[in-house]
This record gives C-alpha cells, structure tokens and sequence, in this order.
C-alpha cells in the first residue's frame, strides 16, 4: 500500500533535516555562539515573514507595506500571553486570547458562507457585519476568559513547570497568527477593494497606526506590561532553533502545497491577469483577501517567535522603515520563488547583522547602512529579477503530469497542425 | 425570429440569451443605444461594425465587466444584469479577448487547469495538506484539461510558458481555456484578429468544430468579412451604439445602410452604380 516518495520529496526534507542538526549541534557544542544563533533564528523569522509577504505580493500581485504591522501585533500578542504566565502566573490572558480567537474566526468562516449567498452584496456592508461581530465576541470571550481564566492556571499548574511553559508559547505563538490574520481580514475587506498602487499606501498606513498604538500601549490600549515607548522587557527565552525550524519546514510545505492546488492557482491568475481571470470565474477578491489572511498568519506567527528569541520587543523594530526589510528580502530573492525567499532572508540577517558588524572596524558599525543599500543597489543591477530569479528546488517546484497516452497517439498521428478535422475523428 | 421586436419568451429554453433595450452611458457619451440580442441554443451569430461602434462594450456589460444603465440581459430566462463578471461565468458564459488575455507566466495546462478551480471537489483543507482527495481529483481536472489542450492540438505543449506560445497558438489557448469553464454560451471577441487566410480558414473549421462537440451557442465579433460572413447564420450591424441591420450574410452585404456606416454617405449609391455598370459589362 505504501506508495512511492518521490525523489525531489526525499532530497527536499533529507536536506531539510541536515541542516537542521548541522545547525543544532554547533549550537549545541558551541560553535555557534550566542551572537550567531541568534543571526541564524532571526533568518528563519525573517523567512516566515518574506514567505508570507512573497505569497501576497509575489504571487497574488498586491504590493503591500502591512506585512510588519502583522508581524509587529504577532509579536506583542504572544509576549503579553508568555509574559503574564511567566511573571504573574495567570492564564486570563490566553484564555481570553485563545477564546476570542475561535470564537471570531468561527463567526468569520461562518458569516463568509452566509454573505456569500448574497448577490451583489458590496464590500463596505460586509465588513460592518464582520466588524459588528468581532465586538460583540470580543466582549463574550474577555467574560468567558476571565471566568475560565484561574482554572485554565490551575490545569496548566499542575504540569511540570517546563511543560507547562512549553504548552504556554506554542499556543501564544499560534494565537498570535491567528490574531494576526483575523485582524488582517478586517482591514483588507474594504483596503482591497483599491488598487495595487493605493492598497500599498493604505498597508503603509496600518504598519504606522500599530506602531503608534505600541509606543502608547501603557496608556491608550491600557497594557502597562507593555511599558509602551519604553519597550517590552521580561519575555522569557523560548524560541530554540528547533521551534523556528519547525515553524518555517511547516511554512514552506503548507505554502507549497497551498501554490500546487486549484486555490494557489487562483491566486496566481489574480497575478496575471485580473480581467482575465474574472472572466474565467476566478473570484478575484476572494482569492486577494484569501492570499492576504495567508500572508498575515504567516507574519504573526513569525512575529510569536521573534518576541522570545531576544526576551525585548521596542516599538522602535516596527518602525515603518523597517516595514521595508521583508519586502527588499523577497525582491532580492525573486518575486514569486520561495527558495530566493528562504535564501535572500538567511543572507539578509548574516549579512546585516552578522558579517557586516564583524568586518567593519569597531566604531563604524552605522555604515553598514551605507554598505548594504550599496550592495543592494549592485544585486539589483547585476540580476533585476532577484538573486534566483524564478527558480525552485525540485520539491518546490511544479511537477507537471505526463501526458496520457491517447494524447500521445494523436499526437504522433498528426504532429503540429492547427487543423482540427483529424483531431475530431481522433476523440470521437 | 422573423421580426426584430423580439416578445419576451415565456419558456427559458427557448432562448440563451435575451437582451432588450441595453444602453450605457459613459459621461456624456452614449456608447451603446437600445441594443437588441436574442439567441437561441445552437445559433452561430454575428456581431460586426465599425471600429467604436460599442461591439465590445456590449460584450463587456454581457459578462458584466460593465453594468449597463439601461436594459436587461437574461441568460436562458434569468436575469444576469448586475451581476459579477465570476458569477456570470459560472452562470454559463465564457468569452475570450479582443487582445489575448492569458495568464502569460503559467504555463499551458495551468492556464486551462484554472477554469476547474471552483469545481475542483476538494476542500481548502485538503489543498494546503495534498490529502489523497486531494491527489485524486486533481489527477481526474488535469486529465480533463489534457483533453482539452488534446482537442486543440496542444498537448505537446503543455510544460511552455503561455506567452512563449507562437499567436495562433495563444489564440487557440484562450479558446481552450474558455470552454474548459464548460460554457452554454461562448464569446469571441474578434478571435480572426491578426490572422493570415489560412489561419483563419482553420479558424472557421475550429469554431464549427467546437459547435457541434461541446454543443455550443456562439457570438462572435469579427472585422474580417470573409469569416464573418463564411461562418455565421445571422449578424447584427452596429454603429455609433445602435443596432442598424440584421438578418443574413446576403442581406447584410446588401444593405446600404451597412456600406455607408463602412464606407462613408454615397458609398451605398456609389456601390449601386458600380455594380449596375458591372452587370451591364457583363450582359
């Protein structure tokens, strides 16, 4: 019953599982000290996020500056949980977080097969529905979580300590994706319905708008763990390169599955051609919010494991400019190929961070501002469509399926001709 | 079918595509005036004019990239005004472009493959995990485009890019690509344009071909004369947004109104004259 693996397949996670335990074990034996195994998981972030963005830009065609705001609420949401449990002990923050989470996103799923029954509804009265719904579960799930909320403590309690923390950051990184792409739907159902150009300046907008609520996230969001424009201390140190990893293998199959399905399709033809793609009954707008949801799930999930790899976040790291990091790692990686992507962000924090400091003389390091805009400058020169241009690794690339045989046997009968009439005795 | 005011029928089968009285106003230009269609399963219908005559726009507002201002289209008795250009597809229609519209970067069998996306019978979760439901249909929808791209002669070219596809080629694709959506009712969009005679002769057995196999009801625009006139069984003429002549090919190539909207005023008179002079030579 056992089928056969493919060969690309075998090459692609026996590589994958190489690296890893190169990796882990000079981390493990101290090759790689503190400094470098940060660089490293900061790469595999970094590709969490790129990958996302790739998927809305890349491939779905919508320029979009929002990756890092996404990235940037990933972040907090999943300290603050970490945070109140390592600190305070108290499980009210995810119970609600956790609660709130289903509840919204059953209520999307929900009302999207709803409001799709009706025609012609248009995008503004949708998003009144959807936003209307997300208050009002908002409120249920902060009754329920704080109800739930000591229990919840009391169960997580009576693990093991390490256990108990473990289970803790898996779900906070999880709710933090999903937190991320709810959020990210709200916004793009009426965003997306503007053009590429002003989509872009819009997500530009909301990357700025959560930076501003972060640097006043003690007083106008009311979160005085988050000390605002102080920056975010105490989050324990979870994220191993094992949990980043992990979180980037799964990344890369869901999104490459995701692309080799009549759902990546769609969202690709959205890419190529709008008209023509409506006309071929593609649901543009569907398939734009879709890819986006995608994207942002990504980025908060990237955004969970970035917040426990240093212990500190700083509004500062969400700055708009940087809003910019992720989408140069996937023009430097080829637009549209995940393996420039996952190459370009791993040279992107070695480079920035790691190698640049080091070759630089002690003093200096701000120039490694000037340098690498230069050397940006030069790759985009030498190769304007990206370090890799379009290409895949095998795994990752589309296999198309060979022919059948009867195609073959028209085909040798008749070879290159336009004219139809033998064909039509052929199938008959 | 005789007269032109077209009584609304009462049984949806009778027709396809009924459209009365379509107008669309852009500003202050009125593109398209008091449009009149009807189709009945199986016709093979023309669509002529000079150029800006609003032969496209009445395409466009068909498949509703454009929403009318005025007037209604049913297909097969249902109203389909308003509706999206996607739901209208689902509903049936299928068309191709003036200037192809491929998905140039994706290659020849995922440009056909991307008609099966709503009915692929696999659900979301089953996409981003490839479950062996997955596996299955999707073998059964690509199978089904190989037949496709079997049937026009392209399935030796399924792995190339669409826009690396020599011209006819593209056309032919996009052919393919619409009916792989399964369609009652296809629109071509001037699918004759740039093509030599001999292209377009096997374009003629094409589309007689495509007919009678998925059973089709066609509608097409065409500039080139000879294959408006060799392949269809009834044309509409529009100038200037209004409907000014219809009936068949003979009758069209005589109606002065027809030449002068061509040719300018005094061409029908001076067609006239010259073909009396012709028959007098001739005698």
């Amino acid at each position: 019953m056992l089928k056969k693996i493919p060969r690309s397949n075998l090459l692609f996670f026996g590589g994958a599982l190489l690296i890893f335990i190169i990796v882990q074990v000079a981390i493990s034996t101290g090759v790689l000290n503190d400094f470098w195994s940060t660089i490293i998981r900061l790469g595999g972030v970094m590709a969490i996020v790129s990958l996302g963005l790739n998927l809305i830009y890349g491939y779905n065609g919508q320029f979009s500056l929002g990756q890092w705001g996404f990235y940037a609420i990933g972040a907090y949401v999943a300290a603050d949980i970490t945070y109140r449990w390592s600190n305070d002990s108290e499980a009210t923050g995810l119970s609600i977080l956790l609660i709130g989470v289903l509840l919204v996103g059953g209520a999307i799923v929900y009302l999207r097969s709803q409001l799709g029954k009706i025609r012609g509804l248009d995008a503004l009265s949708a998003f009144t529905m959807y936003f209307l719904a997300t208050l009002i579960l908002g409120a249920v799930a902060v009754y329920l979580g704080k109800l739930v909320g000591p229990a919840v403590a009391g169960v997580l309690m009576a693990l093991p300590a390490s256990w108990s923390m473990q289970i803790v950051f898996i779900l906070a990184v999880l709710i933090a994706g999903a937190f991320a792409a709810e959020v990210s739907f709200l916004f793009g159902l009426p965003v997306l319905t503007l053009g590429s150009d002003y989509f872009g300046i819009a997500t530009l907008g909301f990357t700025i708008i959560v930076k501003v609520l972060l640097d006043n996230s003690d007083t106008m969001l009311g979160f005085q763990e988050m000390k605002g424009a102080r920056g975010m201390v105490g989050i324990p140190k979870i994220t191993t390169w094992f949990w980043v990893f992990f979180a980037l293998l799964i990344v890369v199959v869901v999104m490459r599955n995701l692309l080799h399905s009549s759902y990546g399709r769609a969202i690709v033809s959205v890419r190529e051609d709008e008209i023509a793609g409506k006309a071929m009954g593609v649901d543009v707008a569907e398939y734009k919010i879709l890819a986006f949801v995608i994207g942002s799930f990504f980025a908060g999930l990237a955004g969970g494991l970035y917040a426990h790899i240093n212990g500190f976040l700083h509004p500062d790291t969400f700055n708009f400019i940087q809003a910019f990091n992720p989408m140069i790692v996937i023009v430097l990686g080829g637009l549209g190929s995940m393996t420039g992507t996952l190459v370009a962000s791993f040279t992107w924090a070695l480079l920035l961070e790691g190698v640049l400091r080091l070759i630089l003389p002690q003093g200096f390091e701000t120039w490694r501002f000037v340098v690498y805009p230069l050397l940006l400058l030069l790759i985009m020169l030498l190769r304007p469509s990206g370090m890799l241009g379009t290409y895949e690794v095998p795994y990752l690339r589309q296999v198309l399926p060979p022919l059948k045989a009867f195609a073959k046997k028209i085909n040798s009968s008749k070879p290159g001709s336009g004219d139809p009439a033998p064909v039509q005795e052929a199938t008959k | 079918m005789s007269d032109n005011s077209m009584p609304p029928s009462p049984d949806g089968r009778q027709s396809i595509l009924e459209i009365q009285e379509l107008s669309i106003q852009f500003g202050g230009l009125r593109a398209v005036n008091n449009f009149d269609l009807l189709l009945r399963p199986h016709d093979l219908q023309g669509l002529i004019g000079p150029n800006g005559a609003g032969k496209t726009t009445v395409f466009n507002m068909i498949t509703g990239v454009y929403t009318p201002t005025a007037g209604s289209i049913a297909l097969k008795g249902l109203p389909i005004t308003g509706l999206e250009p996607h739901e209208i597809n689902h509903l049936g229609i299928a068309r191709t472009f003036q200037n192809i519209r491929l998905f140039p970067s994706l290659s020849v069998l995922d440009n056909v493959r991307i008609a099966y996306h709503t009915h692929a019978g696999y659900s979301f979760a089953d996409g981003i995990s490839h479950s062996g439901r997955f596996q299955h249909k999707e073998r059964e929808l690509t199978e089904k485009a190989q037949d496709f791209l079997a049937v026009f002669n392209l399935q030796d070219r399924q792995d190339w890019t669409a826009r690396n596809l020599p011209y006819g080629e593209q056309r032919r694709l996009e052919i393919a690509r619409a009916l792989a959506a399964e369609p009652q009712l296809l629109l071509l969009d001037e699918p004759a344009a740039g093509m030599n005679p001999a292209e377009s002769s096997s374009l003629m057995d094409l589309i007689h071909f495509i007919r009678e196999r998925f059973d089709l009801t066609i509608l097409l625009i065409e500039h080139q004369m000879r294959v408006v006139m060799g392949i269809c069984e009834k044309i509409t003429v529009m100038d200037f947004g209004e409907v000014i002549a219809r009936g068949n090919p003979q009758e069209i190539q005589s109606n002065p109104k027809v030449i002068e909207a061509y040719l300018g005023p005094g061409a029908a008179a001076l067609s006239e004259k010259f073909r009396r002079k012709r028959s007098s030579e001739a005698s």
